[in-house]
């Protein structure tokens, strides 16, 4: 799942390569707009629904890839 | 930049597929000469009070008069339609705002046609693909104000894309058409002219529907064509003979029956006409033959053709759409467009303003300036945190660094500011430090719903007098570059500090409070709770 996250944020970032500890901090392209398209495209693939408060926390990889699991064990 | 889009809501996914700048939000101050083509799309608000979204939309097409008016006559502007996805039915019937979205949309006909460098392109067309359900999804309406389903920036790039192309007059010129089980049910060779079915009962009604369709687009200036592998004489008798038929000898340009290849015959058809093949689109029910077209002519298009005629509706709204459609204000809309004329007009002047500030002024605009306290200091702290756009120096602080500059005797001042149309809450802020008598403007920023009003002007303004008060004599301040302030580049220049340094990165000025002198506007209404 990490892999295919990071080939969604490279295309959203238009990144040349995603670094396990990407962040919102650390990524210049990861703005509120960066991070909506983001949402739409990991909804898109993971089949999930993130609500408002899941998407504040969805700071960086690590935080999306917790999140998607908690959601999919919850569906 | 190509394009330049005026807008009022986050649509940035929409069209980001575009070389384009973005306008702040209600912004229409700004317009950059060297822009090749400008667009307006303003949607109705998601308001509860239907007599404020109404009025809403009034001042938006008098903020479309403005701007009109500053636009090149040579350059394009695209203007959207307005139509509205959400409504509350309560119990009394209210309908002003379709009213004022119908004469907001008259009034976009009648611009178009005092100025040939407007055209519309009607939201609608995009619209009705989806339900209303579709068109909005109110997660991202409340975390981004975003109008519409992000989920749906695909398919409206691609629909966008395709109307600038309809605009540009880019279609196609020639229809090449096959006959058996194309223009009528049956094989005219096996079936005999009794045999084939065309008008009467189904499946011979939709083929006439189709053959009227065709008609139709050849009366629209296409030229139609025949490649059919046949007999001459079969067909030649079908058209002479058969009652029903629509499409006879005369309509087709240029007829190919014979039993040739398809590819020879298109290629020979081009070459007699004259034209590209890259202006042709090959219909044909037979999949063999699309693909040959399609593999040995790639620059002809080929639609795919419907599985069962009853789909021929669907198959030629589409084949326009995607092919065809010109872009003309038709007759009956010129028509009925004068009827509104004269009505609209009277409406349109009292919304269209004769200058900028008298639309400034009709926006009854309230300025509340106001001290750190207790209930600021979060949203303030956020305001340095998310501003990027007009934001001089881009310096993040967290509460604590707030209090902190506080507390080393830092003045930190918020804005709050409302119009007629509703509060914006705090959306701007300015922090002072001191340093060896002379006072730094250390952080200047607006949120972006508010630019375009000219209320940065007053800020700045109304805070210099008060520093002007404190008997500094000197006021330095910064523009550090960031990837997206570019738009406050030149803020200092404007408000007539003098420019002392400029590297790179950033630009420093002065500004000797001895020249300040402080104007007040009649404008705006200034409040200051210091």
């Amino acid at each position: 799942m990490k892999e295919k996250i990071k080939h969604i944020m490279k295309q959203v970032f238009e990144l040349e390569h995603v670094y396990d500890n990407i962040s919102q901090l650390s990524c210049e392209k990861w703005d509120s707009l960066g991070s909506l398209n983001l949402v739409v495209n990991l909804e898109e693939e993971f089949d999930v629904v993130f609500e408002p408060d899941d998407i504040i926390e969805m700071i960086s990889l690590e935080s999306i890839e917790l999140k998607i699991i908690e959601i999919k064990k919850k569906q | 930049m190509e394009y330049f889009i005026y807008r009022n809501h986050t649509i940035e996914p929409f069209f980001n597929n575009l070389n384009i700048e973005f306008s702040g939000y209600e912004d229409i101050s700004f317009v950059d000469k060297s822009i090749d083509k400008y667009i307006w799309c303003y949607l109705p608000n998601y308001k509860v009070n239907e007599e404020l979204i109404a009025k809403e939309i009034d001042s938006y097409a008098g903020m479309l008069h403005i701007l009109l008016h500053k636009i090149d006559k040579s350059k394009m502007f695209i203007v959207f339609t307005m139509r509205r996805i959400y409504k509350v039915d309560y119990q009394t019937i209210d309908d002003s705002v379709e009213k004022a979205i119908e004469s907001y949309n008259n009034q976009l006909k009648i611009l178009a046609l005092e100025n040939p460098n407007l055209k519309i392109v009607d939201i609608g067309g995009f619209y009705d693909s989806y339900s209303k359900t579709d068109l909005l999804d109110w997660r991202f309406y409340y975390i981004s104000q975003m109008p519409w389903n992000p989920k749906l920036s695909k398919p409206f790039k691609k629909w966008f894309t395709r109307q600038i192309e309809v605009l540009e007059f880019k279609r196609k010129k020639c229809l090449v058409l096959d006959l058996d089980n194309t223009l009528w049910n049956g094989i005219i060779g096996e079936d005999g002219i009794d045999g084939i079915k065309i008008g009467g009962d189904y499946p011979g009604n939709s083929f006439l529907f189709f053959q009227q369709s065709l008609l139709e687009l050849s009366k629209n200036g296409i030229i139609l064509t025949v490649c059919s592998k046949n007999n001459e004489e079969d067909v030649f008798e079908v058209w002479e003979k058969h009652p029903n038929i629509i499409l006879r000898k005369n309509h087709f340009v240029n007829i190919k029956i014979n039993w040739r290849n398809k590819v020879d015959n298109i290629q020979d058809i081009a070459n007699e006409l004259n034209l590209g093949l890259d202006s042709f689109v090959f219909i044909d029910d037979s999949p063999t033959e699309r693909e040959l077209v399609r593999q040995l002519l790639p620059s002809v298009s080929v639609p795919d053709f419907p599985d069962h005629p009853y789909l021929f509706p669907v198959f030629i709204k589409n084949l326009i759409a995607d092919y065809f459609k010109s872009y003309q204000l038709i007759n009956e809309d010129i028509v009925k467009t004068q009827q509104y004329n004269e009505n609209a007009l009277r409406t349109q002047l009292e919304v269209s303003f004769t200058n900028f500030d008298e639309y400034l002024r009709s926006l009854e605009i309230k300025i509340q300036i106001e001290t750190l306290n207790n209930l600021n200091i979060a949203r303030l702290a956020q305001l340095t945190q998310k501003t990027n756009q007009f934001n001089l120096t881009t310096y993040r602080y967290t509460e604590a660094n707030l209090l902190s500059i506080h507390e080393d005797n830092g003045l930190i001042f918020g804005m709050r500011v409302q119009d007629k149309f509703g509060d914006y809450g705090l959306t701007g802020l300015i922090i002072i430090k001191f340093e060896g008598g002379d006072a730094i403007i250390d952080t200047f920023l607006q949120s972006c719903r508010i630019l375009g009003k000219n209320i940065e002007k007053v800020f700045i303004e109304y805070i210099l007098l008060q520093i002007k008060n404190l008997n500094v004599e000197n006021v330095t301040a910064k523009y550090i570059i960031s990837a997206k302030n570019k738009q406050v580049e030149n803020l200092y220049d404007k408000c007539k500090f003098s420019l002392i340094n400029e590297t790179d990165v950033d630009k420093e000025y002065k500004l000797k409070m001895e020249n300040f002198n402080y104007l007040s506007s009649n404008i705006y209404k200034l409040h200051g709770k210091l």
